[in-house]
């Protein structure tokens, strides 16, 4: 299934559900709706057509105002691969942990946790990994994140 | 076990929960290597990345800067020329080789075989010599740039790697010849460490290791980048997916790297090696996850570009050993503690692209 009608077919499924991103040439991007990310899971892992059994990453997005958080998904079987977004506020970000499609999901989303401070419901582990076990220095991901000897590059 | 266990591949403790010999639960514990290396990226321009990235998996440099380089280029609709793209193929297979060259010694030497690491080592450096008379550098080359390379291969790169594939296949009978039938090896890797298919797919294991459970999906084929879809290899699969078939598979896919090389050495084209593109550049706004196949499996470069800025708004680097990391727990429970240690070895987990 080429990017066309893998986007057209995405759309006509989940018509009310889902908002394609203009992103030019590479794979399409769709905006989820976080009360929708459970059922969409679900659709897109049981649909023969696309049958997504792949989850290659979680990306959290702090773009200044908001944040994002991107799925990155493929299909084995159907060179199908396609990525789809939520975004939510700043203040009490809370996401469903997705583990129950994909086990994988758990470390990618416990450093969404640790770094971003995302809360993520149903997560089961959400424990320090990747920052020493005595981090009080808050969430480093975030933006608006400083640090003594943290120099930010000035936009030149 | 850990941090400092000779065999743990980097820094990574396990907490173990043990019943004499048998492992009850294992619990990895990561992060000693942590660098922060998507927060320093969000601090530096497109091009200031790509010494940062080779740092993400230091074992095959080349494929972390050429995914970078691939979304990047992705992102800002930029084509590198002809010659370059052979370049990178060459070069990204030879450090496939040079990488498994380095899973080959290394895991032998977990269990117990050095004859094998010094094996190895031997022919990696031979790869090592040609890396270094293209770029001067053994190990982090920051050879491949946003729109082509750094630099041309000297004359002398050609006749040198031709004769490297011209003797490596005997070599790889020689390790073939060691390992193989090996009782103790085989006592040592046929049914341990057994990763169902269902299980690799839901973790989202990819790679050798995915393969090596029956799955056959490489992303060279399956979602082709660069010019891979010119080229003429196999990729091949196990049946068990046990340590024993994923050792078969890495020793393969040297062959069939070996093979490509070959083909695009023969076919190399002449012309310009870059695509110029300004060290100042903004690529549109945007974001962009592509992927490739390193040695280690699935390494993805998630890139958001604000649109206004040369710097990116975030990079999210994913690597293949995280997942594989995450999967071990469930199959070394049960198991012999002196499993773990060969499981860990033929998973081929390096630390530094788990902790980033």
């Amino acid at each position: 299934m080429d990017r066309t009608e893998l986007t057209k077919y995405l759309l006509d499924r989940f018509s009310d559900k889902l908002q394609l991103l203009d992103t030019g040439k590479a794979e399409p991007v769709f905006i989820l709706k976080a009360e929708n990310l459970l059922e969409f899971c679900r659709t897109i892992k049981a649909d023969d057509t696309l049958a997504i059994d792949f989850l290659c990453n979680i990306a959290a997005v702090d773009t200044g105002d908001l944040f994002e958080i991107v799925y990155s998904v493929a299909s084995t079987k159907n060179r199908i691969r396609f990525d789809f977004k939520i975004t939510m506020p700043y203040e009490n970000a809370e996401i469903d942990s997705i583990q129950e499609f994909w086990a994988g999901a758990n470390w990618h989303e416990r450093e969404v946790w640790e770094l971003f401070g995302i809360n993520i419901r149903n997560h089961g582990n959400l424990t320090r990994f990747l920052l020493p076990d005595d981090w009080n220095q808050g969430f480093p991901m975030r933006k608006n994140w400083d640090a003594p000897d943290f120099v930010r590059m000035p936009e030149l | 076990m850990g941090p400092h266990h000779p065999s743990t591949h980097g820094v990574c403790r396990f907490l173990l929960t043990m019943d004499g010999e048998v492992v009850v639960k294992a619990v990895p514990y990561i992060g000693y290597l942590h660098r922060a290396l998507e927060k320093i990226c969000e601090n530096r321009t497109y091009p200031q990345c790509l010494p940062i990235l080779d740092r993400f998996e230091y074992c095959t440099s080349m494929s972390c800067e050429y995914a970078f380089c691939l979304a990047t280029e992705k992102l800002a609709g930029i084509q590198a020329p002809e010659r370059a793209e052979y370049l990178r193929v060459i070069m990204l297979e030879l450090n496939r080789i040079a990488s498994h060259l380095i899973w080959f010694g290394t895991t032998s030497l977990d269990l117990g075989a050095i004859t094998p690491f010094l094996y190895g080592f031997r022919e990696r450096e031979d790869i090592l010599d040609l890396f270094e008379m293209t770029c001067g550098q053994r190990l982090t080359y920051n050879y491949i740039r946003i729109g082509g390379v750094s630099r041309d291969v000297p004359p002398e790169f050609i006749p040198k790697a031709k004769e490297f594939l011209d003797k490596f296949p005997a070599k790889i009978e020689d390790y073939v010849k060691l390992l193989n039938e090996n009782p103790i090896w085989m006592i040592r890797n046929q049914n341990v460490g057994i990763l169902p298919r269902e299980m690799a797919l839901s973790y989202g294991d990819s790679g050798p290791v995915l393969r090596a459970s029956g799955i056959k999906f490489d992303i060279r084929k399956d979602d082709p980048y660069s010019i891979y879809d010119r080229f003429d290899f196999n990729i091949p699969t196990g049946k068990v997916g046990d340590c024993y078939d994923r050792y078969l598979l890495r020793i393969e896919e040297m062959r069939q790297s070996s093979r490509i090389v070959r083909q695009a050495l023969e076919q190399l084209p002449s012309g310009e090696i870059k695509t110029k593109v300004s060290a100042n550049f903004k690529p549109p706004k945007g974001e962009v996850y592509s992927r490739i196949e390193n040695s280690r499996g699935e390494m993805g470069i998630y890139i958001q570009s604000p649109g206004d800025s040369k710097k990116p708004l975030r990079v999210k680097m994913r690597g293949g050993s995280y997942n594989h990391l995450q999967v071990m727990p469930e199959i070394v429970k049960g198991g012999k503690i002196a499993d773990l240690v060969a499981v860990m070895a033929s998973m081929d987990i390096i630390m530094p692209e788990v902790d980033r």
